[in-house]
């Protein structure tokens, strides 16, 4: 059986940042119709920094939700900092001090980090943000894992849906953050965040791809 | 001293630093707090960091606890994830606040340097917008006509009071908790506005757990009202002036009382900062689906109501010299639309005349006018202009307050409507007026609608907006006529379209096919029923009417009912604070007895509780009403009212002509019926039943029945409690469908014991007597009588008449093999023939 360890969790990370480093205009854009116009580059920025933490891998999936954490928080400036850094604290803090995960174990951190991210942005399904992405991966992810299917094809299937949450956020009017101010003026556009998130699952499809086979 | 530390939370690192000296010059130098500022990103970037925040509270605590203030977006996530980084202990001490930035900036600094407490400086700096909406106006201004001036909040003098803001320059203070189940809702708010104008006092009011709202002035009851006060919520209460101590202390015991009104028991007397009301069914001001709120179904075409006042000009303005003017349009306007209130509240009695005397407060109310004024003289508003965006204002307030007070944003509406149409020299808006029947269609409706509202004319209500306790329902009932609220699509429905409506399951239908119109049973359509009932083979069968009120007495006589099968009392009590007078329930009891000369007449006692609350006799705050204290139940701890309407009942029997019966609700067991049999007979009432409304009853009916004369199916709660599904559950429809054949065959257990008793007369007087097929298994299954809504007789006695006994009870046997309700219906049918 299959389970992820350390290594894979640093590739993910590698991934995603390529993804928002490449796409940092492309998010930045998007941000610019109902945001601040910063996305893009404060992801970027953010990642980066991780990147440079993780050079020094850390032994326990804890520790490396704490580092990463830590450096989203400190390096993201954005309301994406506090967000995504505390996915990644509680992702690493319900893992626990260990080297490796299961895959239960993996969807059980990756939903623990969720649940923190809901109670600090306290946005719901709707709100036009990132939880209209993460939501739907993290069900799709456990929902194929019950189904029997390996973390590989689990991850895909989260891939699918957090790009499906992104694309349902186009015509939402936005209800939290920076683009609800835009009120009725927000709909027509994808939320940056989900934008973001769902690169988080490409990444995550990309390396288990790769590392489990498919 | 203490110490309290600030911190500041920005975007922005020059922002941040700019506040901070701005800050900085509202103390003597050296006498300032310690104040860190903790911004932007570590390169210089705009953006917010949760580490940097954590290490900025650590430093700014010296024992005392931080004050944290935050710009906007992330900053506020971010000073909320810190509090997560640093020692719980210090988080224990860290107050977070919902300050604008730079005014609670201000306010926290000058408050600490004061050496006040971290709450007070908390709240200091949570409530430093107030005096700039004071200055510049909006709804909050209108609201607080007689809060603490600027300066009392930047002052740092103030004597500190431990409670919500208005304090620093009161003559007196006190707190209160609200006791009263509904809160501080219209009646109450208006009891407050009336008990503190006679005091040479100024008064406000403030919630003590939202220290950043303004406090309001007590002498105005939409500002009251705009607290959402619910019980368990402490009021702050202040006063200035030579009879302030006075005004407090008798305006905290009114609050303290509960008006008079029923209070929320011990357990749930503990204070909350929930706003949210009490019993579950005054929670949802807007109902996720159409709920029937008032029984019967009715067919007939729609009129819509006008809602005529056109939105008034925004871009109008009066010039400068024309405004004193302007505002005395609206003074006058206030004093004849309030007049045109009290008319009609004149003309009307009970519940609706208190509702409408409300109304009449809210048209001269000191804040709505006060607001309008403001308008007019500030940005030269036109006068009906004005109106419209002050009583905007209000309304989203109400509407954010929830629960009761929500509810009443519709006669703020109508005020609104009649204002601008005084203000115009339009008629005032409201029922059109018609000859012939019609279904009224609104999005809501207000007292003053329906006062003009004739029910021999209106056959029922459909509204798009409104609860269970919105005036509608409450009205809808009070006249009985149908009605359905929160039909979401109202709007679509246009005049003249043919409507079926259920006030019971809240069905609505546009335009219904035949077959839909056929199942009407609240529409004259038929010839009036020529008794006897009886089968078409001779087996008799008592067809009554079920009458809720005397003004119901003349249609059951009018369309032939056989006597009164089900004579509800709750019309006597409902919408009371006090229990009705022996004489007066005498008189009203006679009423109806007086029109059956000859005939039988069952009165059930009093069915409260559940739906049907009563100040004076139940708890609102049952967590399960339908399971809880009503029908009988009541009289275990009020045995008086029981034995008191017995005597009533007893009494008005004597000088009538009518067979009078009487009968308990709710009972669930043989001793039951046994105590309700001894108190009837010790009243003097002959024949004496219960009804069976429990499947615990149904069960043992042969015990029931040897201790009553009779007994009486209420099939609407027998299928409730039978199925474990709520009546008014639009979803569980089909559960509650009175041809479960769960149901049926507890009746049947019922119609044997029947037999086994020697003939125990059973009725039934639920919805499903109204069902001719239904009906006919019923007597199958050994119903003797039927009563039901008095326009459904005809039919019932029709089909009654076309069938033998056989017939019926062999649709019974094949009812009761049914597997489901649908099976059960055809299955009957087919016997039928």
């Amino acid at each position: 059986m299959a389970t992820i360890t350390i290594d894979h969790l640093v590739s993910w990370l590698e991934a995603f940042r390529g993804k928002v480093a490449d796409q940092a205009s492309y998010l930045t854009e998007l941000d610019s119709a109902i945001g601040d116009a910063d996305h893009g580059t404060n992801m970027a920025r953010g990642m980066t920094a991780v990147m440079g933490k993780l050079s020094d891998k850390p032994e326990a999936v804890d520790a490396y939700g704490k580092t990463v954490g830590m450096t989203l928080v400190s390096s993201v400036g954005g309301t994406s900092g506090p967000l995504y850094g505390t996915f990644f604290l509680r992702l690493g803090a319900a893992a626990g001090a260990v080297a490796e995960l299961e895959a239960g174990e993996f969807a059980a951190a990756l939903r623990a980090g969720f649940e923190g991210l809901l109670a600090r942005g306290k946005a719901e399904p709707g709100d036009k943000t990132m939880v209209d992405a993460m939501g739907p991966a993290l069900d799709a992810l456990d929902a194929a894992l019950a189904d029997g299917a390996d973390l590989a094809h689990a991850a895909a299937s989260a891939r699918d849906a957090a790009a499906a949450g992104r694309d349902a956020t186009e015509p939402l009017v936005a209800r939290k953050g920076r683009a609800s101010y835009l009120g009725e003026r927000s709909a027509g556009h994808i939320d940056p965040g989900a934008a973001s998130t769902a690169m988080l699952f490409e990444a995550l499809a990309e390396v288990l791809e790769g590392a489990l086979g498919a | 001293m203490t110490s309290v530390g600030i911190v500041a939370v920005s975007h922005s690192a020059p922002l941040a630093k700019a506040a901070l000296a701005l800050a900085g010059e509202m103390v003597r130098e050296g006498t300032g707090p310690r104040v860190l500022a903790a911004a932007g990103t570590a390169d210089g970037g705009t953006g917010t960091d949760a580490a940097v925040i954590a290490d900025a509270i650590a430093e700014a605590d010296s024992g005392d606890g931080v004050v944290v203030l935050t710009d906007l977006g992330s900053a506020i996530m971010s000073a909320e994830l810190a509090l997560e980084f640093i020692d719980p202990e210090l988080a224990a001490r860290v107050r977070v606040v919902p300050a604008p930035f730079v005014e609670g900036l201000l306010a926290a600094v000058v408050r600490a340097a004061g050496g006040a407490a971290l709450d007070e400086v908390a709240r200091e700096a949570s409530g430093a917008l107030r005096p700039k909406i004071e200055q510049l106006g909006g709804d909050a201004a209108a609201a607080t006509a007689s809060a603490p001036a600027a300066g009392d909040v930047a002052g740092a003098t103030g004597p500190s009071t431990g409670g919500a803001g208005p304090a620093p320059s009161a003559d007196a203070v006190a707190s209160a908790t609200v006791r009263n189940v509904a809160g501080l809702h219209a009646r109450p708010a208006a009891v407050i506005a009336g008990a503190v104008a006679s005091f040479d006092a100024e008064v406000t009011l403030a919630r003590e757990d939202s220290p950043q709202r303004a406090p309001v002035s007590a002498a105005s009851p939409i500002g009251i009202a705009t607290l959402a006060a619910a019980p368990g919520v402490s009021v702050l209460i202040a006063a200035t002036g030579t009879q302030a101590t006075e005004a407090v202390e008798h305006v905290r015991a009114l609050i303290e009382e509960g008006f008079g009104e029923e209070l929320v028991g011990e357990a749930s007397a503990t204070p909350t900062s929930d706003a949210a009301a009490p019993a579950p069914r005054t929670t949802d001001p807007t109902p996720t689906g159409p709920i029937g709120v008032s029984a019967g179904r009715v067919v007939g075409p729609a009129v819509v109501l006008r809602r005529t006042v056109r939105e008034p000009s925004a871009d109008e303005r009066v010039p400068d010299d024309a405004r004193d003017g302007a505002v005395s349009l609206v003074r006058e306007a206030s004093i004849r639309v309030t007049e045109q209130y009290r008319e009609r509240a004149s003309a009307v009695e009970g519940q609706r005349r208190t509702v409408i005397e409300a109304t009449a407060d809210m048209a001269g109310d000191a804040t709505l006018v006060g607001g309008v004024e403001a308008l007019i003289r500030g940005e030269g508003l036109t006068p009906t202009r004005a109106v419209w965006q002050t009583a905007a204002e209000l309304v989203e307030q109400y509407r954010a307050a929830g629960g009761l007070i929500a509810e009443r944003a519709t006669d703020l509406i109508d005020v609104r409507n009649r204002l601008i149409a005084a203000l115009r020299g339009d008629e005032p808006p409201g029922v059109p007026a018609r000859r012939e029947p019609f279904i009224l269609v609104a999005d809501d409706l207000a007292p003053a609608d329906t006062v003009t509202l004739d029910p021999a004319v209106c056959l029922a209500l459909v509204t798009e907006q409104g609860g269970p306790t919105s005036h509608t329902a409450i009205i809808a009932r009070e006249l009985g006529l149908p009605a359905v609220v929160g039909y979401a699509d109202a709007r679509s429905i246009r005049d003249g379209d043919l409507l079926l409506v259920d006030g019971d399951s809240g069905e609505v239908v546009v335009r219904p096919d035949q077959a839909a119109q056929a199942t009407a049973t609240g529409v004259i359509t038929l010839p009036p029923f020529e008794g006897p009932g009886q089968t078409r083979n001779g087996h008799r069968v008592l067809l009554g009417a079920n009458v809720g009120a005397p003004r119901d007495v003349a249609r059951a006589v009018e369309r032939g009912a056989e006597g009164v099968g089900l004579f509800r009392t709750e019309f006597c009590f409902l919408d009371r604070e006090t229990e009705p007078s022996l004489d007066e329930q005498v008189a009203a009891y006679r009423e109806v007895f007086d029109g059956f000369p000859g005939q039988r007449v069952v009165v059930r006692t009093l069915d409260a509780g559940s739906d049907k609350p009563l100040p004076f006799l139940t708890n609102d705050d049952e967590p399960n009403p339908a399971l809880g204290v009503r029908g009988l139940r009541t009289a275990r701890r009020h045995p008086e009212v029981l034995d008191r309407q017995l005597a009533a009942i007893a009494r008005a029997a004597e000088g009538s002509r009518a067979e009078v019966w009487v009968m308990a609700p709710m009972v669930a067991t043989a001793e039951e019926a046994r105590d309700f049999v001894a108190r009837a007979r010790a009243a003097g009432l002959t024949t004496v039943g219960v009804m069976i409304e429990t499947p615990a009853a149904g069960l043992t009916a042969v015990e029931v029945m040897r201790e009553v004369d009779f007994v009486s199916l209420g099939t609407n709660d027998l299928a409730q409690y039978t199925m474990a599904a709520d009546r008014q559950a639009g979803d569980l429809a089909d559960l509650a469908n009175p041809w479960q054949p769960a149901l049926l065959r507890i009746i049947g257990l019922i119609g044997e014991a029947s037999r086994e008793t020697g003939g125990t007369p059973v009725g039934v007087c639920g919805e499903a007597a109204a069902d001719p097929e239904l009906a006919c298994v019923l007597v199958g299954l050994g119903v003797t009588s039927l009563s039901m809504a008095a326009r459904a007789i005809t039919r019932v006695g029709g089909r009654l008449a076309d069938v033998d006994l056989d017939a019926c009870r062999r649709a019974a046997d094949a009812a009761l093999a049914a597997a489901d309700p649908t099976e059960a219906k055809a299955a009957a049918r087919a016997a039928l023939g």
